[in-house]
């Protein structure tokens, strides 16, 4: 069922009002292409939000404590951690330069005090330990303060070092390097419910790995044809499911998703379920191939839907349903007229994110200019929002946004050929329990709360 | 925002944004393209087929000149499965020289080949409604049976790693010697058998190839585009040819170009040069090297030229009658099932449907031969660089995969 193109009513049931929370990032006009966000992930308790740039840093955020002498921070995030976490290498052997932009970030389940991620760019990933410090020991026996060595003949008496407080360090080291496994582009990667493996995808191979072992991975999946001439597809997307761990699922730049399930034999070539929509004839453009490409693919929380996203809309796919998706949402249909300008200026290949919120009740994904729509799965209601910085006072409302595809454009209303197709919002998170949001707008990060909460 | 863009210019587009590709930071992006080429064989089938509409309009004013009993001959051209002949048909003269009359009849066969093709797009059309999504292998393989190169035909689901899946294209060639690909005019192969002479040495070398499936993607549509010796003959044969063309190209006339809105699917009859201007404004296209009857093309006025509808019918081929016999006319003998590998849709058609196989060769080399000129060209001015390369990527898609793939 196709929802209006950016209804009044808000979304994300109970009349939900979405207000401007924060927003990070440089305000300057010009960009530094470094500074462009390229993902961002809450972690699963949502304390931690985790963002990577095409810089190779990733920064991460922590939710603030509530506090009752500053009622009005209501649970802020601020920078926790930053760190480089790959750089820009050069392939000698394929004369290749590997961009250091991160492609994706997950973050493991917690177990302990220290937390850990997975971060990836187009070749390799690396596990991070982001820990914390706010004691240190002083009085060794064999280094003074500095850490100068003292002289042995001068040390007289022994002593036990005692810990210290000191102001809390945020440390990041890289565990794990997971390297030389993929040919391709990764374009996901996703951690297993077992919390003791995880996949890797390329565009044309699935590998799996355990988080401890890093000279070695299990390829599960291989779609490379033997003839490279014969290639048709490639592998766009894949997560584990969120609760069977033999279950994973990928998405095709055919607009097909598989799911496949690792019992049944190692190597997953062969689908257990093949999802696919039978292509709308009327509907045939030159571009179709290009817009029926999906670009990622989530499972709900519950793990009984998942959702795809293509270029122009995002579906719902009930897992025992392979024939159609459940739910087929429009985020710019108006766009389809335009296909033939967005392939000139490659707007067409974008590759835009969605995500569900924590109940499974609303899924968000972005669009143009900023805008970025939600859909209401319960109430059908959608609303399209934009993050922009005229819409940046604390706690200010944020307001609906209509687009006019055509015809008389009424007050209020953007036309379609105003649309900044520069400003574009790939990457969005939802908060995994509250209503929270994280909406990345080229280098900026911005934040936005419901008024509830 | 709205653009209307011609087939040639979303050719050029995309072939810019493969090349450009290749120098962008991170290496080359295989999903990216791949989607590109989807749009390159989306836009060339609309290009042949718009010069395929011109070419019926073309004749069909011609036939309004001849004689009544010539209509038949659309008769005998519709029917489905008719076989094209080639037992008649002397080697193929290739080169400027030769004789108007002698291109002529093979002119006619291609055309022929391209009407048989055509039909069984048709039919493939018909066969797609009742099946959704029936997109590229099945639709390609419909037009194995008769030979016909699936980058041809104008389907437009057609998948450019199906578009050539047909075994028969590259069976009678395994034993050909390889010739080397040679970009832009070269030296005119000896002729050889008019159902043989036009093989592209791609093909036959793709064809060779043990490890490659005979449905591999750039061999039959190279297989449709011989290098750039055979394409002075048979590019005029073509544009020459005088062939009946269904009835739903609508009407062309010679003098206009139709416009394809490609973001609306508004199709405008543009008053416009020849289309074959702008071929011929580059300094490379073959077929300006032609001897006489090569200009009837590029006069607004049409060809004339001689026309033979009895030998027509009597040129029917029982060889071909024989593979094309087998493919019943309403139906297609394929799985139009869109996720089954291309291998599945290879039929068993007689390695005389090879004759038909070799449709139109537009120009001589194929994207490699491109993509290693494209530094000297790109002197020109872009639009007749882009013209240039959109002309030459028309002849061979599947060499596009392999340039695209770097890995």
């Amino acid at each position: 069922m196709a929802g209006a193109g950016g209804g009044g009513c808000p979304a994300g049931g109970n009349d939900l009002q979405w207000c401007f929370s924060q927003v990070k990032g440089a305000v300057d006009e010009d960009v530094a292409e470094a500074d462009v966000i390229s993902t961002v992930e809450f972690s699963h308790s949502g304390d931690l939000l985790a963002t990577g740039d095409k810089g190779g840093r990733v920064v991460i955020f922590q939710r603030e404590q509530e506090n009752k002498s500053r009622p009005h921070s209501r649970g802020e995030y601020n920078v926790y951690s930053t760190f480089q976490s790959h750089e820009p290498e050069f392939d000698y052997l394929k004369s290749l330069e590997i961009e250091e932009k991160i492609n994706k970030i997950r973050w493991l389940p917690q177990q302990g005090a220290a937390r850990f991620l997975l971060s990836t760019n187009d070749k390799t990933i690396k596990l991070w330990k982001i820990s914390e410090r706010d004691k240190r020991a002083e009085g060794y026996n064999l280094k003074d303060e500095d850490g100068r060595l003292r002289d042995p003949l001068r040390i007289t008496a022994l002593r036990v070092p005692i810990l210290k407080p000191m102001d809390l360090m945020v440390e990041a080291s890289p565990r794990r390097i997971f390297a030389n496994a993929h040919t391709y582009h990764i374009n996901s990667i996703s951690v297993n419910s077992d919390h003791e493996t995880y996949l890797s995808a390329d565009d044309l191979r699935i590998n799996l790995w355990h988080l401890e072992i890093t000279d070695r991975s299990f390829n599960i999946v291989d779609i490379k044809p033997a003839n490279m001439e014969e290639l048709t597809e490639v592998i766009t997307a894949a997560e584990f499911h969120p609760h069977q761990c033999n279950v994973l699922v990928y998405s095709s730049s055919k607009g097909t998703i598989r799911l496949c399930d690792m019992r049944s034999s190692a190597l997953c070539d062969r689908h257990s379920k093949f999802f696919e929509e039978p292509e709308d004839p009327s509907s045939r453009s030159f571009f179709s191939e290009i817009i029926s490409s999906v670009s990622d693919v989530k499972f709900s929380h519950s793990g009984r839907y998942m959702m795809t996203r293509d270029y122009l809309s995002v579906k719902v796919w009930d897992l025992n349903m392979e024939s159609r998706p459940v739910e087929t949402h429009q985020v710019h249909e108006y766009l389809r007229s335009k296909l033939c300008s967005l392939y000139e200026n490659d707007c067409i290949f974008d590759k835009f994110e969605c995500c569900w919120n924590g109940s499974d009740s609303a899924i968000m994904t972005g669009s143009y200019n900023n805008f970025f729509r939600m859909f209401d799965r319960t109430t059908w209601r959608d609303v399209t929002l934009e993050a922009s910085r005229e819409n940046s006072k604390p706690r200010a409302s944020l307001k609906p946004r209509r687009v006019c595809a055509g015809g008389k454009r009424k007050k209020d209303e953007v036309s379609v050929d105003s649309l900044d197709f520069s400003k574009k919002i790939l990457h969005t998170a939802w908060h995994p329990v509250e209503n929270i949001i994280a909406v990345a707008a080229t280098n900026n990060l911005y934040i936005f709360q419901d008024k509830a909460n | 925002m709205e653009c209307a863009l011609d087939a040639q210019s979303l050719i050029s587009i995309s072939l810019r944004k493969i090349h450009s590709s290749r120098t962008q930071r991170g290496g080359i992006k295989l999903h990216k393209n791949l989607l590109v080429s989807y749009v390159l064989r989306n836009a060339r089938q609309l290009y042949l087929s718009e010069r395929y509409a011109e070419l019926y309009r073309r004749q069909q004013q011609q036939q309004q000149q001849q004689p009544p009993h010539h209509q038949h001959q659309h008769l005998a051209y519709a029917a489905p499965g008719m076989p094209a002949s080639a037992a008649d048909f002397g080697p193929l003269q290739l080169g400027g020289g030769g004789d108007a009359e002698a291109r002529e009849p093979v002119a006619r066969h291609q055309l022929h080949q391209l009407h048989q093709l055509h039909q069984l797009h048709l039919q493939q059309q018909l066969h797609q409604h009742q099946h959704p999504a029936p997109r590229g292998c099945a639709a390609a393989a419909a037009g194995a049976p008769a030979g016909g190169a699936g980058a041809l035909s104008e389907l437009p689901g057609c998948l450019p790693g199906c578009a050539a899946l047909q075994p028969p294209h590259g069976a009678p060639h395994r034993g050909q010697p390889l010739e080397p690909l040679q970009p832009g005019p070269a030296p005119l192969p000896p002729p050889a058998p008019a159902a043989l002479c036009q093989r592209d040495p791609r093909a036959s070398a793709a064809c060779s190839a043990p490890s490659a499936p005979p449905g591999a993607a750039p061999q039959a549509t190279t297989a449709a585009s011989p290098p750039a010796s055979p394409a002075p003959a048979s590019s005029p044969g073509f544009y020459r040819g005088a062939y009946p063309a269904p009835s739903d190209f609508g009407v062309h006339c010679s003098s206009q170009t139709t416009v394809l809105d490609l973001d609306t699917h508004v199709v405008t009859t543009v008053e416009n040069g020849y289309l074959h201007q702008d071929c011929c404004a580059s300094a490379h296209c073959p077929c300006c090297g032609q001897g006489a009857p090569g200009p009837g093309l590029a006069s607004a006025a049409g060809c004339k030229r001689k026309y033979y509808p009895g030998q027509e019918e009597e040129d029917n081929d029982d060889e071909d009658a024989g593979d094309l016999g087998a493919e019943p006319p309403g139906g297609v003998p394929f799985a139009p099932c869109k996720r089954a590998r291309f291998e599945d849709f290879c039929p068993d058609s007689s390695p005389d449907a090879s004759n038909i196989s070799n449709l139109i060769s537009i120009f001589g080399s194929g994207f490699s031969g491109l993509v290693s000129r494209q530094p000297d060209s790109s002197e020109q001015p872009p639009p007749l660089n882009g013209q240039l390369c959109a002309k030459q990527a028309l002849a061979s898609l599947g060499a596009w995969t392999r340039a695209i793939v770097a890995f």
